[in-house]
């Protein structure tokens, strides 16, 4: 429903002569070009312009006038261009028209009351049939969701656990003795976890093997911090501790060799060897890596605060510049253009380093710009946040332990965002959809929860009850009847195609040519000779490992940000650059392409047919039925068997391999 | 639950940001309340309409990578000839990376007026020339960097940093492609190698991959995994595309309001399709004897670029959106790059890739799409007006003021805008940033830099960045 106002406006705006319509016309104007200063997070001269319902009658002269102004010094707004003509006349034709606006029109609350800035407190499970505190929160009225078939599930959880599908002693096993809680149990005490789990990490912190540019060199050890991610996912490390390695694992108290490892997420970013502007290019990495902590621990767009207060969030430029403050003490071990590795004891780590512990100042810079500084300020955390700042704690006689400062608030109970961020990001992993879908996001601009009371329980539970055990939160909601219905277009669980990691690894299990060897320097599959060419160095560029080597587990893939994998590009690998919440899922023919014609299918095919003749002998019927098994975990139906048959009667195993591994249930899971 | 309705600030965020975060994908969502109806398909790629009619259907890029020298293509300067040899004494800051700095350094070639306009070109161009009438240069061109890399980057994602989407990611973006049998954003390197930076030139930066550059290759099969695999037969590969097709539609029949599943299917035929059909257009058998002459696919010199030329022309023929070909790949003198001799470097560059851009124009309007299709010269910034040390014809970066050209649809042709100083150094009127480019190149094509944007990172990003930009208002018909 809009409020349309008929006006009648002199002719040489025939544009607008058919009526101003506040929704369309004056609403988005006022929010884009008043409400920075007069809305929600600020409110400049006591104005609020964001609602209609806020804008006064007795200043409607004023407004006009003040907008109209051609004097430099009182027009609206100050800064950018003055409003067009048609834009005046627009505003102008409503107030004539009385400044109608919607009755129903909602006012945005002060932004200190958005609720992801709340005290996480425990709301009570609503009474219900249900056991499952999660399923209580999601069907009040006690609606039992379709379950999914048994083998269907199995599938399922190995997929979303290991990212690997289940072997035919495993689906044997499940067969006969059908215990869930071992299955999740099971699966979670494997090291496959790890490497599975890491990935989506990987995503959030911007994780790629080169730093870009030019020379796109590669960062010496950084994969020492993929390991440092794998094993502590493993070892169930508790999600406060792991915010505390990563972004001060130096400075604790009992810092290790592998704390210091975790401290690499700070230097994971892009960078320059031959920056345009040196001073800047500082400041741009600074930026990269405050964006990247308020993406991925808090859930804050605080690099929009760099260059002016944040338009749409109580952020300050103050409050991003006392971010800054804390890792302005950083620096990056270099020799010339190269960079280089920390050596801690016998180890190589790739981290910054504090060469003092005495803080260079860290100025407010005047629109963003290096050359314009202005007034000093002190590490501290967004205001908005906080009733009073944390204590940072005094230097040591190594380091200023500013980042100690920041990561103990970070990682402290107390702290809105935390929890309820990492709660949401392993929800969205395992459902498909996050609780809040914008899972970098949980600003005013961010999407509200779909279920708030359900995120704020799961949010003190994984705080008070599991103690920060991602592994508990994992079996807590894969022991749900929401995690464990058939996938419908209602059901909480959606289908969702698999990353290409697991699309991947699951073709290497399938022909059972993968190698499970872990940890260490990255692999570089063999990538098409056309990907190659279009390098600057091409001969150079791109030296593809050997067998066995190049059949490892996709997470030890090399991602050099210059040349990402054709394969794993085109099946939207995560953005390399900056901090990835979700992936993105796009169809495109040349996913077809790669996945049907490319070299790496064609392998696997020939693998797995090889498989299926040692193990299923010369029988048609048997090899169908076991490369269902392998590949899909369940027996052909009928149909499908017959038609497989007569396709063989033509065609290859190895073709039919090849369709099989190209199915939308292989890369669709139930 | 409050929430702030769409804006279009570059600083701002709307509640398409919700519809890409939702984990179905973001199919037919995009810009679904900035522009206008899509087609019912849920290909990210398919055709949609810009914010108004556009004067360009088609765009291509011819990339000059390395750096042009300015005072050797299309900016005469008389007084740099009668300075030749002396010291440069103004305050343009002078050269990259420390290198030394030599004399002022006259253009060998010489400046002739061509056309009814009397625009003036060097004689590295004999054949450009005859199109004197239909360019659009711009003299006043300035970058914000001295590197390759960044300069590179900047000219194609408009930010120094990687990461960003490509001008032809946001075309594809903003309106699609009208033939899904091809890609949208199509991108032929040189045979020497790549720009510096390769693949995040024609990155989708942190947009889907589906709106990243396609690889070309003039030869053969032309993209990645095109050509059926070797050992199989046409008639298997059907086959066996309809067995996949069949066991996949009765998947789908149980689950059939899943549109990403249907989506996949037709993917594959998609896939199919595009075998035939990208494969078709790099078959050149069947062009006269007489295209091939005017392309200069005989002659070794302008065969490779001549060939991409060609094929330039039957991609737009088949509806292609951007296609951009580089000219120079690899390091310095295997580029535009000429430190060490600019004369020999751009009587190479030039000479290879002059007669194949005027054949492009010429055979564009036999082909009736000259009127569609909108033609972009240059390279990520010029060269110095000094030489590079004394004694040595070699020129340096130089990113404070350079020429490019505009053609074709839109395009006020046969015009000089904007210039450099006496000496060609940095531009000084009517200065054009290469944003400014960008929101010049994005109204051409019906699209207005404004409203042209994508939510990531809490902001309404755009491809001409935060600033006001301007369009290139003379250059435009």
């Amino acid at each position: 429903m809009r409020i349309a106002v008929s006006v009648f406006v002199v002719a040489y705006l025939p544009s607008i002569a058919f009526g101003v319509d506040y929704e369309r016309d004056i609403k988005p104007l006022f929010r884009q070009r008043c409400a920075p200063c007069h809305g929600a997070v600020k409110q400049e001269g006591d104005l609020r312009l964001d609602a209609g319902a806020l804008i006064p009658k007795e200043l409607h002269a004023e407004l006009l006038q003040r907008i109209a102004s051609e004097d430099e010094s009182t027009r609206m707004p100050p800064e950018g261009a003055a409003l067009s003509e048609q834009q005046i006349a627009l505003v102008k034709a409503w107030i004539d028209a009385g400044a109608p606006f919607p009755a129903y029109e909602v006012v945005p609350r002060s932004p200190a009351e958005h609720w992801a800035f709340q005290p996480i407190e425990r709301p009570a499970v609503p009474k219900s049939p249900h056991e499952h505190p999660i399923d209580a929160f999601l069907f009040r009225d006690g609606a039992i969701p379709t379950p999914a078939s048994s083998q269907a599930l199995l599938r399922r959880v190995y997929l979303d656990l290991v990212g690997l599908p289940p072997s035919l002693d495993e689906q044997d096993r499940f067969a006969k003795h059908a215990d869930w809680q071992r299955v999740v149990d099971e699966l979670l005490a494997r090291p496959e976890y790890g490497e599975r789990w890491a990935r989506h990490w990987l995503d959030v912190v911007r994780y790629a093997d080169t730093n870009g540019y030019e020379r796109d060199a590669e960062k010496p050890f950084v994969w020492r911090y993929r390991d440092y991610v794998i094993e502590s996912l493993n070892d169930d490390k508790p999600y406060d501790r792991f915010v505390l390695e990563q972004i001060a694992g130096d400075e604790l108290p009992d810092a290790t060799v592998e704390t210091r490892i975790a401290t690499g997420f700070l230097r994971l970013g892009h960078w320059d060897d031959e920056p345009a502007d040196p001073p800047t290019d500082r400041y741009d990495q600074l930026d990269d890596i405050v964006n990247t902590i308020g993406g991925a621990f808090l859930g804050l767009t605080i690099g929009c605060a760099r260059c002016h207060d944040h338009k749409f969030e109580p952020l300050s430029t103050a409050d991003y510049y006392s971010l800054v403050a804390v890792f302005n003490p950083l620096e990056r071990p270099r020799n010339g253009r190269t960079e280089e590795p920390l050596t801690i004891g016998a180890t190589e780590v790739y981290a910054w380093r504090e060469p003092s512990a005495k803080a260079p100042p860290t100025h407010i810079l005047l629109r963003g710009s290096a050359t314009r500084p202005g007034d000093v300020v002190e590490p501290a955390v967004p205001v908005v946040l906080v009733d009073s700042q944390p204590s940072f704690p005094v230097p040591d006689d190594k380091t200023t332990r500013r980042r100690l400062g920041l990561a103990l608030w970070i990682a402290d109970e107390e702290n809105p965002l935390t929890a309820r961020v990492i709660v949401n990001r392993v929800w969205q992993q395992h459902f498909g959809e996050g609780l809040v879908r914008t899972a970098n996001d949980f600003g005013l601009m961010g999407s509200p929860p779909a279920h708030p009371e359900l995120l704020d329980w799961l949010a003190h539970w994984f705080m008070h009850d599991a103690d920060w055990s991602l592994k508990k939160l994992h079996r807590l909601i894969l022991t749900s009847d929401a995690w464990r219905a058939r996938k419908t277009a209602d059901s909480t669980i959606r289908y969702r195609r698999l990353e290409v990691e697991a699309i991947r690894d699951s073709m290497l299990a399938v022909s059972g040519t993968l190698n499970s060897k872990r940890f260490g320097p990255a692999f570089r599959p063999a990538i098409p000779l056309a990907a190659v060419e279009a390098n600057t160095d091409k001969a150079s560029v791109w030296k593809p490992s050997e067998e066995p080597e190049a059949s490892r587990r996709s997470v030890y893939a090399f991602i050099k940000r210059g040349l990402v994998i054709p394969m794993f590009e085109t099946l939207d690998l995560a953005d390399t650059v900056s901090s990835c919440p979700q992936r993105q899922v796009t169809t495109v023919a040349p996913q077809a392409l790669t996945l049907f014609n490319g070299e790496f299918t064609q392998k696997q095919a020939r693998a797995l047919a090889e498989r299926l003749l040692n193990e299923a002998g010369d029988d048609a019927n048997l090899q169908i039925e076991l490369v269902y098994r392998l590949a899909l975990c369940r027996e052909p139906t009928e149909p499908e068997r017959m038609q497989v048959r007569a396709f063989l009667t033509d065609e290859s195993l190895e073709e039919l391999c090849r369709v099989v591994l190209n199915l939308n249930e292989f890369v669709y899971p139930e | 639950m409050n929430r702030f309705i769409a804006n279009q600030t570059p600083c701002g965020l709307t509640r398409r940001e919700y519809l890409w975060q939702v984990g179905g994908g973001f199919a037919g969502l995009a810009l679904a309340d900035l522009l206008q109806a899509e087609t019912s398909s849920t290909s990210p790629l398919a055709a949609k309409q810009g914010h108004f009619p556009a004067k360009a259907k088609h765009c291509v890029f011819l990339f000059m990578n390395g750096g042009p020298s300015q005072v050797d293509t299309f900016d005469p300067k008389p007084l740099l000839t009668k300075h030749d040899g002396q010291p440069y004494t103004g305050d343009a800051k002078v050269g990259s990376n420390g290198r030394p700095i030599g004399r002022l350094m006259a253009s060998p070639f010489e400046f002739t007026k061509h056309g009814e306009s009397g625009l003036e070109i060097s004689s590295l161009y004999p054949q450009l020339a005859l199109h004197a009438d239909e360019l659009c240069v711009i003299r006043s061109m300035h970058a914000d960097t001295a590197a390759h890399a960044s300069g590179c980057l900047q000219m194609n994602t408009g930010s120094i940093f990687i990461g960003r989407p490509s001008l032809g990611s946001w075309l594809s973006y903003g309106l699609g492609t009208s033939n899904q049998n091809l890609p949208g954003f199509v991108v032929m390197t040189d045979p020497r190698g790549g720009p510096i930076g390769s693949a995040s030139n024609w990155s989708a930066g942190y947009m889907p991959a589906a709106y990243q550059g396609t690889l070309f290759r003039g030869t053969g099969s032309p993209l990645l995994d095109l050509a059926t695999p070797e050992g199989t037969t046409d008639k298997t590969q059907r086959r066996s595309l309809d067995l996949l097709k069949s066991l996949n539609e009765e998947h789908l029949r149980q689950r059939p309001e899943e549109s990403e599943l249907a989506a996949r299917i037709e993917s594959y035929e998609l896939a199919f399709r595009m075998q035939t059909e990208a494969t078709e257009v790099v078959d050149l058998s069947r062009e006269t004897a007489s295209t091939l002459e005017m392309y200069g696919i005989n002659n070794p010199q302008t065969a490779d670029f001549g060939r991409k030329c060609l094929i330039t022309c039957r991609l737009i023929e088949r509806g292609v959106r951007f296609i951009q070909l580089y000219s120079g790949g690899g390091h310095i003198e295997d580029t535009w790059d000429g430190h060490t001799d600019c004369i020999t470097n751009h009587k190479t560059h030039a000479g290879e890739t002059d007669q194949p851009i005027a054949a492009l124009i010429a055979d564009l309007k036999q082909r009736g799409l000259w009127q569609e299709t909108l033609l972009v010269w240059g390279g990520e910034f010029g060269r110095t007006p000094t030489s590079e040390g004394i004694g040595k014809p070699g020129r340096d970066h130089d990113w404070h003021g350079f020429t490019m050209w505009l053609a074709g649809a839109g395009v006020k042709g046969g015009q000089a805008i904007g210039a450099t100083d006496d000496l060609g150094f940095a531009a000084v009127e009517n200065r054009c940033h290469v944003s400014d480019l960008h929101a010049t190149i994005l109204h051409l094509m019906g699209l207005d830099y404004t409203r042209l944007t994508f939510p990531h990172l809490g902001l309404d990003q755009r491809l001409t960045g935060v600033e006001e930009r301007h369009l290139v208002a003379e250059a435009l018909r």
